[in-house]
């Protein structure tokens, strides 16, 4: 009955739009650098290396058990235009995803780990609840596809599903394996939880922290690793490509160390992506600070296929720092969700006119599913203009809510709001990309050497609604499967050490004066706050034609002032500033989203649109996005060594 | 303020993963016991189950947290014989105390959700 399309295998129709809306074929351009004369170099980047390693050709095969004796040598050179770095192997992402990738290719050769902050700074960490798995005699494979595929509103790949719910039991043993301990039963096997949507008991956690517990094992397996070397406080700008023919290859990564201030090129012979998800699109998210969809912006920028962009899994009632008493001195980075359970133990919602409003939109009331539930909020915030609607749990017994929500209370509490007297203050808040960097089934994508898990992929797993815990299981699973392909890549490429020179560098903004970076900063800080307000209005949970045209014509109008206001001050193309890079990252995943969103002319799971408010048979399709050709787009829309040479 | 010290609590932990996997897993439910414990009696006003430890104050080093965690036990066997620490409700071992919390679908703890 499941119709499902099959991700990178052509014998299908696609929908195909360029984020521009246009439909076109695969970029093509003329490269500013000669590759082939890098490709017939005597001196390969692999027989180099060999004969360095001779002497320790016979420890290769010993298993990775020896803790303190490194088996590759990591070649690093610096010269006056910068620092370049060799690996055999790059991750770009240290959460879930990218460790349990790095753990695995470090049997075969060097791996960089590249991550933003620290290494633990990443969605996976704030993940609280748990793992799905098919880990019970009683439950199969089969019942946690269906549960999959019916969240997903038949949107899912059926192969990713399958393969995720077979090989999901197993990452979750290796998990435990590598040293992460859950929860577990009187019986002394694991205990498994039942959350929405999942028709078995299936989720594996670790007291109320799995994701906290997931990361610090493997963490420490990466840390404690001899071929896995941590780059924290690097902020990866841009991928390192090159074309042969149709084929784009990618080399490595350009990256900002952010407390020395400066560029390290990373060079490698496979690529994981692994950089999460793009929250910071919108104002309120669960997501942290580091969250701003740099992964899904590199790929599209190196001419990756991207995918589903338009299913954006919101919450519909998370605090809203706006109707607390006492505002916190600093914005929350990362929202504070409140549960169904409140509504469930008899919480009402009201608009600031103190209205009941829910019972207007479903017969059910507060109890109405939660996306209806969403959608209602979403009506009456755009109705009335107003911030947020209340959340009112007052009318209960006072010991009653503090033994049951003590969270909430004291978090409330902390800035001036009684919630035993007074209504909570909520707003929806953005959570989880479903859509990301289009990938086959084994995390491969259409370019050579690079390779995508975790939630900047888009498999075709979660299809147009993720189901709860499903996440860091796709993570883990696709982390793995992109092993193979990514050692047969390294063991084939003739990246030769060269190779350095082929692109630009970026630079720092050292010709800038104080004045006008600081200008700049501030620009940026209030277009970044302008680009989040659109988004909410315009991209959020109830969606129109008119709305989403509007959205693409705000944001185009405020990319080029922004781009503009930066050139006019002396901003150079190759400069880069964290701030900056995150920008065009942000702007650049704002419009993958919206023109991935007028493309589908029906409503599925997490995309609501009024004007064609059903399920369509005929969009039953995921949306892809091909990259469109570099001759009109904005400098956010080029990879940064791919500037022209005149502006 | 009980989440502030609880959370303090759980990263002190947390970043000190040899006191989570001390010996054999019969420390880890303790030790998230103990936690769990900590929290309960200090937040709710009523909480059924008796416990003296609670209401000692909060141990200043890892160490001495360490030897209460192992008294605690040893208490428990005493008071209790042979029961382990099992939640009727959710039949788990260690786990977290209170309402199931997948109970309204989300993953919620003490209200706050999670995951959805």
């Amino acid at each position: 009955m499941t119709t499902c399309i099959p991700a990178g295998r052509g014998t299908l129709h696609y929908r195909v739009t360029d984020y521009k809306g246009r439909s076109c074929s695969k970029g093509a351009w003329v490269s500013d650098v000669s590759i082939k004369s890098y490709l017939q170099k005597d001196l390969s980047w692999s027989k180099r290396v060999s004969k360095v390693l001779q002497i320790h050709r016979s420890e290769f095969s010993v298993p990775a058990l020896c803790k303190n004796r490194k088996l590759f040598k990591v070649i690093s050179s610096s010269k006056k235009d910068g620092t370049t770095k060799y690996f055999d192997f790059a991750v770009i992402g240290s959460g879930i995803a990218g460790l349990r990738y790095a753990l695995e290719v470090a049997k075969y050769g060097t791996v960089a780990v590249i991550t933003k902050a620290e290494p633990h700074e990443c969605n996976t960490n704030y993940a609280q609840g748990g793992v799905s798995a098919v880990l019970h005699p009683s439950d199969s494979v089969e019942s946690h596809m269906k549960d999959t595929i019916v969240a997903g509103a038949y949107l899912c790949d059926e192969e990713s599903v399958r393969v995720v719910c077979t090989e999901g039991p197993d990452r979750v043993r290796e998990l435990i394996a590598m040293g992460a301990s859950f929860d577990h039963g009187e019986d002394g096997n694991l205990h498994l939880a039942r959350e929405g949507g999942h028709s078995h008991n299936r989720i594996v956690h670790a007291a109320d922290m799995t994701g906290k517990e997931i990361e610090r094992a493997l963490l420490k397996e990466a840390i404690n690793n001899p071929n896995i070397f941590v780059f924290e406080h690097h902020f990866a700008i841009d991928l390192l490509t090159s074309q042969d023919g149709s084929d784009i290859t990618c080399l490595g990564v350009d990256t900002l160390n952010t407390v020395t201030l400066e560029v390290v090129r990373f060079l490698s012979k496979a690529t994981l992506l692994a950089s999460g998800g793009a929250g910071h699109i919108y104002p309120k998210t669960t997501n942290p600070l580091v969250a701003t969809g740099d992964g899904i912006a590199m790929a599209h920028r190196a001419q990756a296929v991207i995918s589903n962009m338009e299913f954006v899994q919101f919450h519909p009632t998370a605090l809203a720092d706006e109707g607390l008493p006492i505002k916190p001195s600093k914005p929350r980075d990362n929202a504070f969700l409140i549960s169904e359970a409140v509504r469930g133990d008899g919480g009402i919602l009201y608009n600031l006119a103190m209205e009941r409003f829910m019972p207007s939109y479903d017969e059910r009331a507060e109890l109405a599913p939660r996306d209806v539930v969403a959608r209602s909020i979403d009506d009456q915030l755009k109705k009335r203009d107003e911030k947020y609607v209340f959340l009112d749990i007052s009318h209960k017994p006072k010991n009653e809510i503090l033994s049951h929500f003590p969270n909430i209370a004291s978090m409330c509490l902390q800035y001036g709001l009684d919630i035993t007297r007074n209504p909570i203050p909520v707003v929806p808040a953005a959570h989880y990309m479903c859509g990301g960097v289009h990938a086959g089934l084994q995390g491969e994508t259409n370019v050579k050497g690079l390779y995508v898990a975790g939630e900047v992929a888009c498999t075709g797993l979660h299809g147009a609604n993720r189901l709860a815990s499903n996440s860091l299981l796709e993570a883990l699973v696709f982390a793995r499967r992109a092993i193979q392909p990514s050692v047969d890549q390294m063991k084939n490429s003739s990246l030769d050490l060269n190779a350095s020179n082929l692109w630009p560098r970026p630079t720092l903004p050292l010709s800038l004066g104080s004045n006008a970076k600081a200008k700049i900063l501030s620009a940026t800080q209030e277009l970044r706050k302008e680009l989040q307000t659109i988004m909410f209005y315009y991209v959020g949970i109830v969606r129109s034609t008119m709305r989403l045209e509007t959205a693409e014509k705000k944001i185009g109008n405020l990319e080029a002032k922004w781009e503009e206001y930066l050139f006019r001050h002396g901003w150079k193309p190759t400069m880069v500033v964290p701030e900056i890079c995150e920008m065009r990252n942000l702007f650049c995943c704002a419009k993958l989203v919206v023109s991935s969103a007028l493309s589908r002319h029906e409503s599925r799971g997490l995309h609501y649109t009024v004007d064609f408010p059903h399920l369509e048979e005929s969009e039953r399709l995921p949306t892809i996005i091909f990259p469109s050709s570099p001759l009109n787009s904005t400098w956010s829309s080029r990879q940064l060594q791919k500037q022209p040479m005149y502006q | 303020m009980t989440s502030t010290s609880f959370s303090r609590l759980l990263s002190t932990t947390a970043s000190n993963p040899t006191l989570l996997r001390t010996g054999s897993q019969h420390l880890t439910p303790s030790l998230s016991n103990s936690l769990t414990r900590l929290l309960f009696s200090t937040s709710a006003t009523q909480h059924h189950k008796e416990n003296p430890v609670s209401e000692q104050s909060q141990p200043q080093s890892l160490h001495n947290e360490n030897q209460q965690i192992q008294k605690e036990e040893q208490q428990e066997e005493e008071d209790d014989g042979d029961e382990i620490d099992l939640n009727k409700e959710t039949g788990e071992v260690g786990g977290p105390k209170g309402p199931e919390p997948t109970r309204y679908g989300d993953w919620e703890r003490n209200g706050r959700c999670s995951d959805f």
